[in-house]
């Protein structure tokens, strides 16, 4: 029942997106889309108890337990707190003449299908429609990217598609592997998740390390791991604000989900002592890679962007620690990394209509006056830079502590890297906002800079997340480390 | 049924035929041939199918067969021909990183080392008629692994496409191969080839294209807007 309500609402969305002219009509109803689906999420969940099995879910194809509901709710509130900020957004674009008239249909229509398509693939049992569905997801957001319609909007389109969907085959070729592992207990053959972690104790060790190294090369490209970031800062610089929010908050999330799934399956064998070790040298070369990155980069976006790998990295040095404390943490940073990094983007969506097109590329950003022009954006950059760093009273350093507690139980070596470069991150996020936020044109010159009237429908999203950041921080209450422990155990960790 | 060694030895043809034209691929600066040649290792794909057929008597091959032949042989070519001709580009003369001859060399070290990793993971009992099984799937991968070369070492869009479509059928070639999949998955798999393609190659229309309108357009953006302003 649950999932036609999905299709059906995400069909008269689009329907209705395809009568209206205006942004402000289009935008309303994907703002109601989101809505609806939160709607239809919490009915579903009061309804019946999780694992929910009604119709059609819990077929061979759908099944939703904890993890899949927690990964829908944070989709659906980032996904309507964009829609709101959307709106104001995609206005300022159309005025300025960087996105046509003609193209809003096609965003709209992209974006609400690509709700859609996260929402199903977070639902689906079966790993080779999951893989399906991801993969969609990359298609649909490449879209989004190159709505814009600029050559290096384009570009960077191009580069996402081409690097995701090539690993993404081996992923394939991963769970093609996987069938022929699960043929040898169960006689038909299964990619089924539910059924595959109850056998998975007698399944081969020598060829889940195989098919656990394919799956890892797709999804890791999906969720920008070393060596497949490339495209990563590329396409969250260069897509609308709203869209880089979706793309670090949620389609990260998509490729990390998967790594999660396929690790329980590993660990329940021998060959968690070999995918281990593997897993911690990415998790530790990836946040390397970004936070030297980070240090001299000049572009808010992009460094927001490199933001997002180096978070990628500690989840998977979290997930090579594969204790029940680590996942449970792991698990908890998904969340606070979402939040957290979808009000930064959207923070920078408004420097970004304020500076205009000087920092839409590669470009260095001129930042200026930004406390006078747009209080409110620097000073959720400011927090949001405070609580994507870590500091206490954000969740991100609860999960971060803990991570790194455990880590310290498998090797201090290791830890005092990791400390290392995570502090060179924070140092780079430092750097850019003392640097380009004191940056004031002097008092008697006249003014350059006309002011970027931010709308009303801009700033709620930013305030509504910080606000939940904060909330996240402080208050722990026992029903979200219920919810959370509640994971872990399905997991069989 | 029909003689089964005659059948294996025809398919063995047809991995020759595929492994050829992945060659062509990878070495060619021809664009218009790059689609032909394309279509027809679709075609000793579909022809494969259907001898694997004849073998095991499965009806998804059969469906494999149809469904490769609709997409991979008649749609996606003649999309990508048609996009072609509006592009006006007829060579891709611009390689990244290696050159055809380097790529042919590696290829052929990449196949040994397929064949090597493979023996070792793939117990030879795991699979019904070992020998020909095992080696369709060593070629499904070097396939893969020949297209992969093609779609980083190319500079245009549209050949990195071509690359694309022809790891995908090393995947086709490893999943018939080595297991059965549910026809439903194999399906989807084409449909979502299908419109990864269409956008890839609506996207390169905006790389590779020589129009002048396309670039008109362009200084609309505020990218090119610094230099208008100069003179």
């Amino acid at each position: 029942m649950i999932l036609i309500a999905f299709v059906l609402a995400t069909a008269i969305a689009i329907a209705a997106i395809a009568l209206s002219h205006t942004n402000r009509n289009m935008n309303a109803v994907s703002i109601a889309h989101g809505l609806v689906f939160g709607a239809i999420t919490l009915a579903a969940l009061l309804a019946s108890p999780i694992p929910i099995n009604s119709f059609i879910v819990g077929s061979q194809f759908f099944y939703i337990d904890h993890l899949a509901i927690y990964e829908m709710l944070i989709t659906i509130i980032i996904f309507t707190l964009s829609a709101i900020y959307a709106g104001g957004y995609v206005e300022s674009l159309i005025a300025s003449g960087e996105l046509e008239k003609g193209s809003l249909r096609l965003f709209y229509a992209a974006w609400s299908l690509l709700f859609l398509i996260v929402v199903l693939a977070f639902c689906s049992d079966n790993l080779a429609l999951f893989w399906i569905f991801a993969e969609m997801t990359t298609i649909i957001s490449a879209m989004l990217i190159a709505v814009l319609s600029a050559k290096e909007n384009i570009d960077a389109a191009i580069k996402y598609i081409f690097i995701a969907s090539t690993a993404m085959l081996f992923s394939f070729v991963g769970f093609i592997f996987l069938f022929q592992v699960s043929r040898s207990t169960i006689p038909e053959g299964t990619l089924n998740w539910t059924v595959l972690i109850q056998h998975a104790s007698a399944f081969p060790a020598g060829m889940m390390v195989a098919s656990f190294a394919l799956v890892f090369i797709g999804f890791a490209a999906k969720s920008g791991i070393f060596p497949f970031n490339t495209w990563l800062p590329e396409a969250h610089a260069k897509a609308p604000s709203a869209v880089s929010a979706l793309l670090s908050g949620v389609l990260l999330n998509v490729g990390i989900y998967a790594i999660i799934r396929m690790l329980a399956l590993v660990h329940q064998t021998a060959a968690i002592a070999i995918v281990s070790p593997f897993l911690m040298l990415f998790g530790i070369l990836t946040i390397a890679i970004a936070a030297f990155s980070m240090l001299p980069q000049r572009n808010l976006k992009k460094l927001i962007a490199f933001s997002s790998i180096e978070n990628m990295g500690i989840l998977l040095v979290g997930l090579a620690i594969a204790t029940p404390i680590a996942l449970f943490w792991v698990i908890f940073h998904i969340m606070a990394h979402a939040f957290t990094k979808a009000s930064l983007f959207l923070s920078a969506g408004i420097l970004h209509r304020q500076y205009h097109s000087k920092f839409s590329g590669d470009a260095p950003d001129e930042i200026r006056d930004v406390f006078r022009l747009q209080p409110l954006a620097a000073w959720g950059t400011i927090l949001g830079g405070l609580a994507i760093i870590g500091m206490p009273l954000f969740p991100i350093f609860f999960s971060k502590l803990f991570i790194l507690l455990q880590l310290g139980t498998v090797s201090l070596w290791l830890l005092l890297a990791v400390l290392v470069l995570l502090f060179i991150a924070a140092a780079a996020i430092g750097y850019f906002v003392i640097t380009s936020f004191t940056q004031v044109s002097p008092k008697d010159a006249p003014a350059e800079i006309e002011q970027y009237m931010t709308p009303l429908s801009m700033k709620i999203p930013v305030i509504v997340l910080i606000a939940m950041i904060l909330v996240l921080g402080i208050f722990f209450t026992s029903g979200e480390i219920g919810f959370i422990n509640q994971i872990v155990m399905e997991l069989r960790f | 049924m029909t003689d089964t060694a005659f059948v294996e030895s025809i398919i063995k043809i047809l991995f020759v035929v595929v492994i050829v034209a992945a060659a062509y691929i990878i070495s060619t600066r021809n664009l218009l041939s790059l689609v032909s040649v394309y279509a027809l290792q679709s075609l000793t794909l579909v022809g494969i199918a259907l001898c694997l057929y004849l073998i095991q008597g499965n009806p998804v091959l059969l469906a494999i067969a149809i469904i490769t032949f609709g997409s991979k042989v008649l749609v996606i070519p003649y999309f990508i021909a048609t996009i072609q001709e509006k592009i006006r580009i007829k060579r891709d003369l611009e390689f990244h990183y290696l050159n055809p001859t380097t790529t042919l060399l590696l290829s052929m070290a990449l196949m040994l080392v397929v064949y090597i990793a493979l023996s070792r993971i793939i117990p030879p009992a795991s699979t019904a008629t070992p020998g020909l099984f095992f080696f369709g799937a060593v070629i499904g991968i070097s396939l893969m692994l020949m297209g992969m070369m093609v779609t980083f070492s190319r500079k245009r869009a549209i050949t990195k496409v071509m690359g694309f479509l022809s790891m995908e059928n090393g995947v086709l070639i490893f999943g018939m191969f080595v297991t059965e999949l549910p026809f439903i998955i194999e399906f989807l798999i084409v449909i979502d080839l299908i419109i990864l393609v269409l956008l890839t190659t609506i996207l390169s229309v905006g790389i590779d294209s020589t129009l002048e309108e396309f670039h008109n357009r362009l200084h609309r953006f505020y990218l090119w807007e610094e230099k208008e302003e100069l003179p």
